[in-house]
């Protein structure tokens, strides 16, 4: 099913996407733009190369609730927040970062173990990938042989054209989205053309690389060399690398109270801090800022291939983009293996 | 869909101060649903979070057996902001507990060995739940020789007097409790955990030592072992760090590809030595 809307009326067809679930999509901000929960139609863009934080958000808020407390001289009255989450729609989705959901549904449901508060949302979420048109130099997700029109984990994929946003259901939660908003038009031949057009154009263009073969063990060899101190040494601890990645995944769960009354949440954490390891003992197994970096490139580029078989990356280039110092986790990596 | 987050209500029915320094205590608690008690089921070996609201959680070892049932108990520290709240609270107060986590010693594996027990100051939690296990009466025959060394540095620094008192005076475990530096009252053995251990000479034959202390305790007692001929798959051990969710997701507890929360808490010193050298 291919469907189509003027771009003059997108914001008609946002509308009826409201209507349809508690709809997450970019928004232009004062430092760029980025995934929200929409409430005015008028806020969504589409003109973006990509967000300045990943949507990870859309199920993995940064804070997320999961009890309210309230405590009372002998005894604490508790509320737990409902994991029945309404329909959510994701929308203006980039083909690297509809991976890193893939890639994250591996850890948070791992060994039987599920953690509620990922997959409620997972299930009950329609996503709205959308093709990029060209490709920023950060950019890496051809390592991992994500293309720029790539449908692959969508349920919609949406293509802009000139005067056009194309959209076309992938899954069947694509097609009964897609088919309950009367504001499409449906596709015409050319439009079609187009369409193909695009995805045979995305599939060509070209991004950085790196060749993943053997990268898991070589890293997992040089673990002990000063490589890292040397390539820590710019790093600030500022942990933005962490925040803006599709595929960061680690929390903290957190009591915070206020008269009486409170939230446990979890919350992002960052392994880019000292105090993440930090024991009630005062011991710290990284005290060192090149332990904390050889920590966030091995767990992506090691310990997750070894445990998934999958890296923890997917080249959106968000944390190359970000960096005060200008680190760059390809390079990192490259050097790294080179240096075996 | 099951929340592994949400703590299981509980009522702490008991508190005994362990130590004459008064930071170590041991919490009995008892589940307010009869239905939870049911599905706590639990191995010597793993853990769980104790959770306080407005405080938080904080991973401890299982103190008690499962042999024992009616309630759990943890032998608690006093450190971090846990688990001073926790030791502030009065018997009758209720807390949340999530669990059991972790794997286990590895029960099936001890089984038809000769066992030697190596403790070292407040790192006897679980190792007093294993022993209690294997003395339980029905499990008794399925272990063979029980040896325990167990020291602190002081006499009053040793935790579960009583019960160190009343396994003294079974006949089917052994008993060498140890302290670095005796006082008028005691009258025991004086010494380092790694001098007893090597006065005692536990054969290496169809045995498994299983070992938890302070890494310096560790550090001199391995050597010991290693002289008495046990293989690096005979070691066990079980080791600590900061945890939060306990589950294998908030990503602060790894070693390497491995979770201590997960994948561990208990490993052998062969698995050890395959982990990456990070600690």
């Amino acid at each position: 099913m291919l469907k189509k809307i003027g771009l003059e009326k997108l914001n008609e067809f946002v509308s009826a996407l409201i209507e349809k679930g508690t709809l997450f999509a970019p928004v232009k901000g004062d430092a760029g733009v980025d995934f929200q929960e929409i409430k005015n139609a008028g806020d969504v863009t589409l003109d973006f190369y990509n967000t300045l934080q990943s949507p990870k958000c859309v199920f993995f808020p940064q804070t997320d609730d999961m009890v309210r407390y309230r405590l009372k001289k002998e005894t604490t009255d508790i509320e737990e927040i409902s994991l029945d989450f309404e329909p959510r729609i994701a929308f203006g989705i980039r083909p690297c970062d509809v991976k890193s959901f893939e890639i994250m549904d591996k850890l948070f449901t791992r060994g039987g173990i599920v953690d509620p508060y990922w997959e409620s949302r997972r299930k009950n979420t329609t996503i709205m990938g959308y093709a990029f048109d060209a490709v920023d130099p950060a950019d890496f997700y051809g390592a991992f042989g994500i293309h720029a029109a790539d449908t692959t984990g969508s349920d919609v994929f949406m293509v802009k054209g000139e005067k056009n946003l194309l959209l076309k259901a992938i899954t069947e939660k694509g097609e009964k989205l897609l088919s309950s908003v009367d504001t499409l038009e449906d596709a015409l031949e050319e439009d079609r053309k187009y369409f193909e057009e695009r995805l045979k154009k995305g599939a060509e263009l070209e991004t950085r690389t790196l060749s993943l073969e053997g990268v898991a063990g070589k890293l997992r060899d040089m673990f002990g060399s000063p490589y890292w101190e040397k390539v820590a040494a710019p790093c600030l601890n500022c942990g933005v690398c962490t925040f803006v990645c599709p595929t960061c995944h680690c929390f903290d769960i957190q009591d915070e109270t206020l008269f009486g009354e409170g939230t446990r949440r979890k919350i992002w954490d960052s392994c880019m801090f000292t105090d993440f390891t930090l024991e009630a003992s005062g011991h710290n197994p990284r005290t060192q800022k090149s332990q904390r970096l050889r920590q966030r490139v091995n767990h992506k580029f090691s310990y997750y291939v070894t445990n998934f078989e999958v890296t923890s990356c997917v080249g959106c280039g968000r944390c190359t983009r970000s960096c005060p110092v200008n680190i760059d986790i390809l390079t990192v990596v490259e050097e790294a293996v080179e240096s075996v | 869909m099951h929340n592994p987050y949400r703590p299981i209500p509980v009522e702490i029915t008991k508190i005994v101060t362990e130590v004459d320094t008064n930071d170590i205590k041991t919490f009995r608690l008892s589940f307010v649903n009869k239905e939870d008690e049911k599905n706590f089921k639990y191995i010597p070996g793993q853990f769980a979070e104790l959770s306080i609201f407005g405080k938080g959680e904080s991973p401890i070892g299982i103190a008690s057996s499962p042999t024992q049932p009616g309630y759990i108990e943890f032998t608690v520290q006093k450190a971090g902001v846990l688990t001073s709240a926790l030791h502030d609270l009065e018997e009758g107060t209720q807390i949340g507990i999530r669990g059991p986590l972790g794997n286990s010693w590895p029960i099936d594996y001890l089984e038809g060995k000769n066992i030697v027990i190596v403790g070292g100051g407040f790192a006897f939690t679980t190792l007093r739940s294993l022993v209690n296990y294997m003395l339980y009466e029905d499990n008794r025959s399925r272990f063979g020789n029980i040896t325990v060394v167990y020291g602190a540095r002081t006499p009053g620094l040793l935790i579960y007097k009583n019960e160190l008192a009343a396994w003294e005076e079974r006949d089917d475990i052994d008993m060498y409790v140890t302290v670095d530096k005796g006082d008028e009252t005691w009258a025991g053995r004086e010494g380092f955990v790694p001098t007893v251990c090597k006065e005692v000479g536990p054969s290496s034959e169809n045995a498994v030592t299983v070992i938890c202390g302070p890494p310096i305790m560790i550090r001199f007692t391995l050597p010991v072992f290693f002289d008495l001929g046990f293989s690096k798959e005979n070691i066990i051990t079980s080791l600590e760090m900061k945890m939060k969710c306990g589950i294998g997701k908030c990503g602060r507890c790894n070693v390497g590809e491995k979770y201590i929360c997960k994948d561990g808490p208990v490993f052998s010193l062969a698995e050890l030595d395959k982990l990456t050298p990070e600690y």
